[in-house]
C-alpha cells in the first residue's frame, strides 16, 4: 500500500493535467495547482530552513573546521527571520510590504545581497575568460568549430570586426564580420536551436509518460 | 546608513572577488554571511508572498477554501519529522511530480516540437508565395537551406535506436557541427556583456566607494 | 546742468506718453482676444460606431464574449475622436453599464468578464471633443461552457501519435523484444567517473540545477541521481548533493536512500549526504563553490537546470581537476558546460539518461518511441520544405496545399 499511493497519486494527477488542456472548464487547474505548489514548497522551507540551521549547529557544537564561520550563518540566518517576520524597522508597521523602501529588511537586501549576489555574478568575466582559453586550446573539429563561430560572433559585435574586414567590396559584404555574424545567428544558430529545442521537447514527453505510468519511480524512493 | 551600507557592500565585493585568489577567511565570511542572509530573506519573501497573500487572505478574503488542499499537503511534507509515518510525506511529492509531468508533457510538446516543426516547413527559395524560382537572393537561399537542412541533420545527430554508421553517421556528423555553431554563436553572444558585468562592480569599488572615477 | 534736466524731461514725457498709447489701445486688443461665437458651427460630435456583434469565444469555459464593430467614420488618426467606451447590458437588467474603453482606432474587444449561461447586449460608445455618440445595440450573445477544445484537435491526435509510440515500445520491450540503443558518450562515462573517486578516495559532488520540483529538468537530475547513487552505494564512495530549494532536498533524500536500500546497504545511507543551502542564486553558488575547493570532489555531475551560474561551477570544478558530467535543457548554458566539462549531456539527453543508465528494457523502450517522434518530425519537416519550396516555384497548387496542410497540422493555436 505505501508503495502503491504515490504512483496512483502521480498516475491520476498527472493524466488529469495532460487532459485538461483539452477540456476548457479545466483551464484553471494549472493555476490553482501552481498554487497549491507554492503553498507546499514554504512548508518545505521548515525542513530545509531547520537543516541549514541543524548542520551548522552540530559544526558549531562539535567545533568542526571552520565553525567560527557558522556562527555567521546562523546569526545571519536568525536575525534576518526575526527582521522579516516581526517588520521590524519597517515605516509601514507590521502591515506593511516587508519590502517597502526604506524599511530593514529592504536596507539588508540592498547593502548585503546585492553587492554579493552582483560579484558572484561578476566573477563570471574571469570565467568566460578562462573557458575561453580552454576552448582555444581546441581538442577536437567539434571545439574548433565552436571556438571559430564564437570568434566571429564576438568581433561581429564589437568596432575591430568592422574594421577588420571593411576592405572587402560590398558585392562580397556577406564575408565582412559584422554581416557574417548576423548570418550565424539567423542561419545556423536558428537550426541548431530548433533541433535542440525538438529533441528537448520529446525528451520531456517520454520521461513524462515514464513518471506518469509509473515505470520511472526513482525519485519517490521506491526501488524495484 | 547609506555610508556604513556602501562600506558594507564594498567588503563583501571584495571578499568574493578574493576567491579568485584562493580559498580564504575573507571569503568564507562572505560566503557564511550570504548563505544565513539570504535562505532568511527567501523563505520571509516566500513566507509573506505564498502564506500571506495567496493563502491567509485567499482565504479570508476572497472565500477561496481550496487553497486549503494546498496546505494539507504541505502538512503532509512535514511529517518526514516523525520517522514512524514519514512516508506518507512522499504523497505531497507524488502529487508535485504527477502534476509537473503532466503538465510539461502538453506544454513542451506544443511549445518545442509541433511548433518548431511548423516553422521549419519553408521554402527554400523564396519566403513568400507568388515568388518565381531564383528571385530571391542567393545568401537567403543558402540560409533557408542551412536552416532546414541543419534542423533535419541535428535531429538525426539526437536520435538513440540506430548506430551513427555510414551515411547515417555521416549526417549526424554535420548535425553535432550545426549544434556546435549553434553553442558557438551563444558563447560568442555572452562573453561581452559578462564583461560588462565586471565593469559594473569595478565602477562600484573605484566609483561610489572609493570616489577615483566620477 | 541744463543739459541733464532737459534729459530727464524729455524721458519722463516719453514714458507718460508710452502709457497713454497703451491704455488707448487696450480696448481693441482686449477685443481680440475674446472669440467671437459664429452661430453656423455646430459642436463637433463624431458619428456612431455601427454594426456591433458579439460571438461567444469558442473552446473556453464560457468566460468571454469578443465584441467587433466598425470604426467611427471621423475616427481617421485626426484628434477629435478620443476613445470607445464599452457598455453592456445584463440580462434580467435594464440598464446599460459601462465595462471598459479602448483607444481610438481599435475596433474590437473581449470582454473577459462574463458569466456562462447569462444573455448579454453590448453598446458601443465613441467620445469626441464635445460629445459621445452611441452605436445601435449589438446582438443579443449568451457565453456556453464548451467541454472540449477542439482547437487543439491536431495537438491531440499528433501528440496521440508519438505517446502511442513511446507506449507502444515499452510494451514491446516488456514482451522481451531487443531494442539497439546507441552509446551516449557522457553516459558510459558515469561508471568509469565513479570508480575514479572511489579510487582517490574523494567525494562525488551532484548538483541537481537550481530550480525547484516544478521544473521538469530538476525531476530529470534526480532521476539520474537515482542511478548514480546506486552505483555510489555499491562501491560505498562519499556523496554529497548540496541543493537550493527545500523540496528537492526532500527528494533527493528520497531518492539517495531507496538507492541505499537497494545496494543492501541502509545503514550506509545518512540524510547528511543532501542538504539545503539557500535559494538564492549567486549565495548558493558561493557556497557550491567553497564546498568544491574545500572538499576537492573526484567527480561533478551539474544536471538540471543551469542559469549563469553554469560556467562558476564548471570553471570551479575544472580548476580542482573534478571529472565533470553536465547537462541541462537550457540552450544558453550548454556552450559553457560543453568548453569547461569533460562531457555533456545536450537536451534531450539529459531527460534520456535514466532510462539509458537503468538498462531496464521498459526504459529503453521509451527512448526508441521518442525516436519515433523525430521520425515524424524529420519527414514532416523534409515533404514539407519540398512541396512549399516547389509549389511555390512552378505554382503547383497541389504541393502549395499540400505544404499548408502540413504546416497548419503543426500549428498550435
Amino acid at each position: 500500500m505505501r508503495r502503491q499511493i504515490p504512483l496512483i497519486i502521480t498516475f491520476f494527477i498527472g493524466t488529469l493535467l495532460v487532459v485538461s488542456v483539452f477540456i476548457p472548464p479545466m483551464e484553471s487547474l494549472k493555476e490553482t495547482f501552481t498554487l497549491y505548489f507554492d503553498i507546499i514548497a514554504v512548508f518545505a522551507f521548515f525542513l530545509g530552513g531547520g537543516n541549514l540551521l541543524r548542520v551548522h549547529l552540530t559544526k558549531l557544537s562539535r567545533r568542526k573546521q571552520d565553525w567560527v564561520y557558522s556562527i555567521v550563518t546562523v546569526v545571519g540566518f536568525a536575525v534576518v527571520l526575526v527582521i522579516g517576520l516581526l517588520k521590524l524597522g519597517n515605516p509601514g508597521g507590521i502591515t506593511a510590504s516587508p519590502t517597502a523602501e526604506g524599511s530593514l529588511f529592504q536596507t539588508l537586501f540592498n547593502s548585503i545581497l546585492v553587492p554579493l549576489g552582483s560579484t558572484m555574478y561578476a566573477l563570471l568575466a574571469f570565467f568566460v575568460a578562462s573557458a575561453s582559453y580552454r576552448a582555444f586550446r581546441a581538442k577536437n573539429r567539434e571545439a574548433t568549430i565552436l571556438l571559430i563561430a564564437a570568434f566571429v560572433i564576438l568581433l561581429g559585435r564589437t568596432p575591430f570586426g568592422m574594421m577588420l574586414t571593411s576592405w572587402i567590396p560590398e558585392s562580397f559584404s556577406i564575408l565582412q564580420i559584422p554581416s557574417l555574424a548576423v548570418w550565424i545567428m539567423n542561419s545556423p544558430n536558428l537550426a541548431g536551436q530548433r533541433a535542440i529545442m525538438i529533441g528537448i521537447g520529446l525528451g520531456v514527453v517520454s520521461m513524462s509518460i515514464r513518471i506518469i505510468l509509473g515505470i520511472e519511480r526513482t525519485y519517490l524512493g521506491e526501488e524495484k | 546608513m547609506d555610508a556604513i551600507g556602501l562600506w558594507i557592500g564594498a567588503f563583501l565585493t571584495l571578499g568574493i572577488i578574493s576567491f579568485l585568489y584562493k580559498d580564504n577567511p575573507w571569503y568564507k565570511l562572505s560566503e557564511a554571511i550570504f548563505v544565513g542572509v539570504s535562505a532568511g530573506y527567501w523563505f520571509i519573501t516566500l513566507f509573506w508572498d505564498s502564506i500571506y497573500s495567496k493563502f491567509y487572505i485567499g482565504i479570508t478574503d476572497k472565500g477561496d477554501y481550496y487553497l486549503i488542499v494546498g496546505a494539507i499537503l504541505g502538512f503532509l511534507m512535514l511529517l518526514r519529522l516523525v520517522p514512524k509515518i514519514g512516508w506518507i510525506s512522499r504523497w505531497p511529492l507524488s502529487f508535485i511530480v504527477g502534476a509537473i509531468s503532466g503538465f510539461y508533457l502538453i506544454n513542451y510538446f506544443s511549445s518545442n516540437v509541433m511548433r518548431q516543426v511548423a516553422n521549419t516547413v519553408m521554402p527554400l527559395f523564396s519566403t513568400e508565395y507568388g515568388q518565381s524560382l531564383f528571385t530571391a537572393p542567393i545568401g537567403t537561399i543558402v540560409a533557408n537551406i542551412i536552416v532546414a537542412g541543419g534542423t533535419f541533420t541535428g535531429l538525426v545527430y539526437f536520435f538513440f535506436s540506430k548506430e551513427h554508421k555510414g551515411a547515417f553517421g555521416v549526417t549526424a556528423r554535420i548535425g553535432i557541427w550545426v549544434i556546435m555553431i549553434t553553442f558557438g554563436a551563444t558563447f560568442g553572444y555572452t562573453v561581452m556583456s559578462r564583461m560588462s558585468l565586471l565593469i559594473g562592480r569595478m565602477d562600484f569599488i573605484f566609483g561610489d566607494w572609493l570616489g577615483l572615477i566620477k | 546742468m541744463n543739459q541733464i534736466i532737459k534729459r530727464r524731461v524729455i524721458t519722463r514725457l516719453s514714458s507718460i506718453v508710452i502709457i497713454k498709447i497703451l491704455f488707448l489701445s487696450l480696448p481693441v486688443v482686449a477685443e481680440q482676444l475674446i472669440p467671437t461665437i459664429d452661430d453656423s458651427v455646430e459642436a463637433f460630435i463624431p458619428a456612431p460606431p455601427a454594426e456591433v456583434i458579439a460571438t461567444d469565444a469558442v473552446y473556453d469555459q464560457g468566460g468571454a464574449v469578443h465584441l467587433e464593430w466598425q470604426l467611427s467614420p471621423d475616427d481617421d488618426g485626426s484628434a477629435g475622436v478620443y476613445n470607445y467606451q464599452i457598455c453592456r447590458q445584463q440580462e434580467g437588467t435594464d440598464e446599460y453599464i459601462p465595462i471598459d474603453s479602448v483607444l481610438a482606432g481599435v475596433s474590437s474587444y473581449i470582454d473577459e468578464t462574463v458569466e456562462p449561461g447569462r444573455s448579454y447586449q453590448y453598446i458601443v460608445a465613441v467620445n469626441g471633443d464635445c460629445g459621445s455618440a452611441p452605436s445601435e445595440a449589438s446582438n443579443v450573445v449568451t457565453p456556453n461552457i464548451e467541454w472540449l477544445n477542439f482547437g487543439l484537435s491536431n495537438l491531440f491526435v499528433i501528440g496521440l501519435i508519438i505517446c502511442g509510440s513511446v507506449i507502444y515500445f515499452i510494451a514491446h520491450a516488456k514482451r522481451g523484444k531487443k531494442l539497439f540503443i546507441r552509446r551516449i558518450a557522457g553516459l558510459e562515462a558515469v561508471d568509469e567517473a565513479i570508480g575514479r573517486a572511489t579510487e582517490m578516495g574523494r567525494p562525488i559532488l551532484f548538483v541537481p540545477g537550481i530550480l525547484d520540483m516544478d521544473d521538469v529538468q530538476t525531476i530529470a537530475a534526480l532521476t539520474i541521481l537515482g542511478r548514480v547513487s546506486r552505483v555510489v552505494a555499491d562501491y560505498d564512495t562519499k556523496i554529497s548533493v548540496p541543493v537550493s530549494r527545500s523540496l528537492v532536498m526532500t527528494a533527493a533524500r528520497e531518492t539517495l536512500k531507496a538507492s541505499y536500500m537497494a545496494a543492501g546497504r541502509p545503514d550506509a545511507y545518512s540524510d547528511d549526504m543532501a542538504s539545503y543551502i539557500t535559494d538564492e542564486q549567486f549565495g548558493y553558488v558561493a557556497a557550491v563553490d567553497g564546498k568544491m575547493v574545500r572538499e576537492k570532489p573526484a567527480t561533478c555531475f551539474l544536471l538540471g537546470a543551469f542559469f549563469a551560474e553554469s560556467l562558476i561551477l564548471a570553471e570551479t570544478g575544472n580548476s580542482i581537476g573534478a571529472i565533470q558530467i553536465a547537462g541541462t535543457a537550457r540552450p544558453a548554458q550548454l556552450p559553457f558546460f560543453v568548453a569547461a566539462c569533460d562531457f555533456t549531456l545536450i537536451g534531450e539527453e539529459l531527460f534520456a539518461a535514466s532510462a539509458y543508465l537503468s538498462g531496464e528494457p521498459k526504459q529503453m523502450g521509451s527512448l526508441k518511441g521518442q525516436d519515433v517522434g523525430k521520425g515524424i518530425a524529420m519527414i514532416i519537416i523534409l515533404l514539407g520544405v519540398i512541396a512549399t519550396t516547389f509549389g511555390n516555384a512552378w505554382n503547383i497548387s497541389l504541393l502549395r496545399r499540400i505544404a499548408d496542410f502540413l504546416r497548419t497540422l503543426f500549428e498550435v493555436g
